[in-house]
């Protein structure tokens, strides 16, 4: 394909949309009420819960897409859209969202693992990028290094606080979304051209 | 072909989805009523299926609408209900729901067989030539909805309520991707016969 991206390309673009960095304040005042020790273990377990669900997507999401009869643009757009609205969401946050996503129970894959880490965003993704790229092997190991840093950041989330601050993750939150948003625009575009191109 | 019928109509009718909502409902009555209930529910969706099956040509003709607006209606519809599910607001149908038993509503009609479902079978009774393919379709995906149904607790028992919400958030991402490669088909067609 010609648009097939290196493998440290592929592990950015899948580490930018899973947004360890902006989710790790969402997680953060989800786990508040837990001690240390137990907050680095639900969120380690999250990370690894996510990192499942984005590999059965991998092989998964494209034979669904067949069976279904989806083509490319539309897994675009979709992806587009969604990311759009996903990125909406970080740069004008909602100053209850922590609480009202507050579960009684301790969270269980929902919802940190989905949809926060790997959210619909990040399926699409993958799936688009698996659906692109010819060599699974690669897919997997990117989202395996984008995972792996992802856990890192996520797992050490409470220190990062402590060292830039409140104010601090509140800039990094925006920039992930301004990011965030280039992309979604930049797959709405790549979207409406496959569509155009196919007509 | 016809698989891709049954598992776009399973996948609309959203049962897996729908469970949390459904088991809420009926959360007083015992095993016994909760099988008449939703046996009952789910005839009166499969009515209001093939009632859209078999009328579906006569609204195409009665309102004078052509293939594409069929298209993209549907896929319009269906990318909102989508959303609603992707990203669940308070004011929803869904959070609302009334506490009283189900009767047509709010499980027959709109959670199973809603307006996205019944303009899909609408859609494929007028592409799909076989009856025969788009009557058994139906049946298939229904009987699949009814099991689910029926054995609701044990799904939750074993997926949990958090599994049953992950599984809610998957379907909903797959019904977004049906929406937008309809309304793109629609348009194609439009553009196509313009």
């Amino acid at each position: 394909m010609e648009n097939s991206q290196s493998l440290w390309q592929l592990a950015f673009t899948y580490f930018l949309v899973i947004n360890p960095l902006g989710n790790s304040p969402l997680i953060l005042s989800l786990l508040k009420d837990y001690d240390f020790q137990r907050q680095k273990k639900i969120v380690l377990r999250e990370g690894f819960f996510a990192f499942i669900i984005a590999l059965v997507f991998q092989f998964f999401g494209e034979h669904f897409l067949s069976v279904l009869g989806i083509e490319a643009p539309a897994l675009s757009l979709c992806g587009g859209i969604i990311l759009f609205l996903l990125a909406l969401m970080m740069i004008f946050p909602h100053k209850d969202e922590g609480e009202k996503k507050q579960l009684k129970q301790e969270p269980f894959i929902v919802p940190i693992a989905i949809p926060l880490l790997v959210g619909p965003g990040s399926l699409s993704v993958i799936m688009l990028t698996a659906a692109n790229e010819e060599s699974t092997f690669k897919v997997s190991a990117a989202i395996t290094i984008a995972c792996a840093a992802m856990i890192a950041i996520v797992s050490s989330a409470p220190y990062i606080q402590k060292v830039i601050g409140k104010v601090g993750m509140t800039v990094v939150e925006q920039i992930m979304g301004m990011m965030v948003t280039l992309m979604a625009v930049e797959m709405i575009l790549k979207g409406i051209a496959g569509f155009i191109n196919g007509l | 072909m016809s698989l891709k019928i049954i598992l776009t109509l399973f996948l609309i009718m959203d049962s897996i989805g729908n469970l949390s909502s459904y088991l809420q409902m009926v959360k007083d009555l015992d095993p016994k009523r909760r099988r008449y209930v939703i046996i009952r529910e789910m005839l009166f969706a499969l009515v209001a299926m093939l009632i859209f099956n078999f009328i579906g040509e006569f609204i195409f003709s009665a309102l004078n609408i052509t293939e594409p607006t069929v298209r993209v209606t549907s896929g319009v519809i269906l990318f909102l209900i989508a959303l609603k599910i992707l990203f669940p607001s308070p004011t929803s149908l869904r959070a609302n729901l009334p506490k009283q038993q189900p009767f047509i509503t709010p499980l027959a009609i709109p959670l199973v067989a809603g307006p996205s479902l019944l303009a899909t079978i609408m859609l494929y009774a007028h592409t799909e030539p076989s009856l025969l393919v788009m009557f058994s379709s139906i049946l298939i995906a229904w009987a699949a909805s009814v099991l689910v149904f029926l054995n609701a607790s044990s799904i939750q028992r074993f997926l949990t309520d958090n599994g049953l919400i992950a599984c809610e958030r998957l379907t909903g991402m797959i019904l977004i991707l049906l929406a937008i490669q309809r309304v793109l088909e629609g348009i194609k067609q439009f553009v196509a016969t313009y």
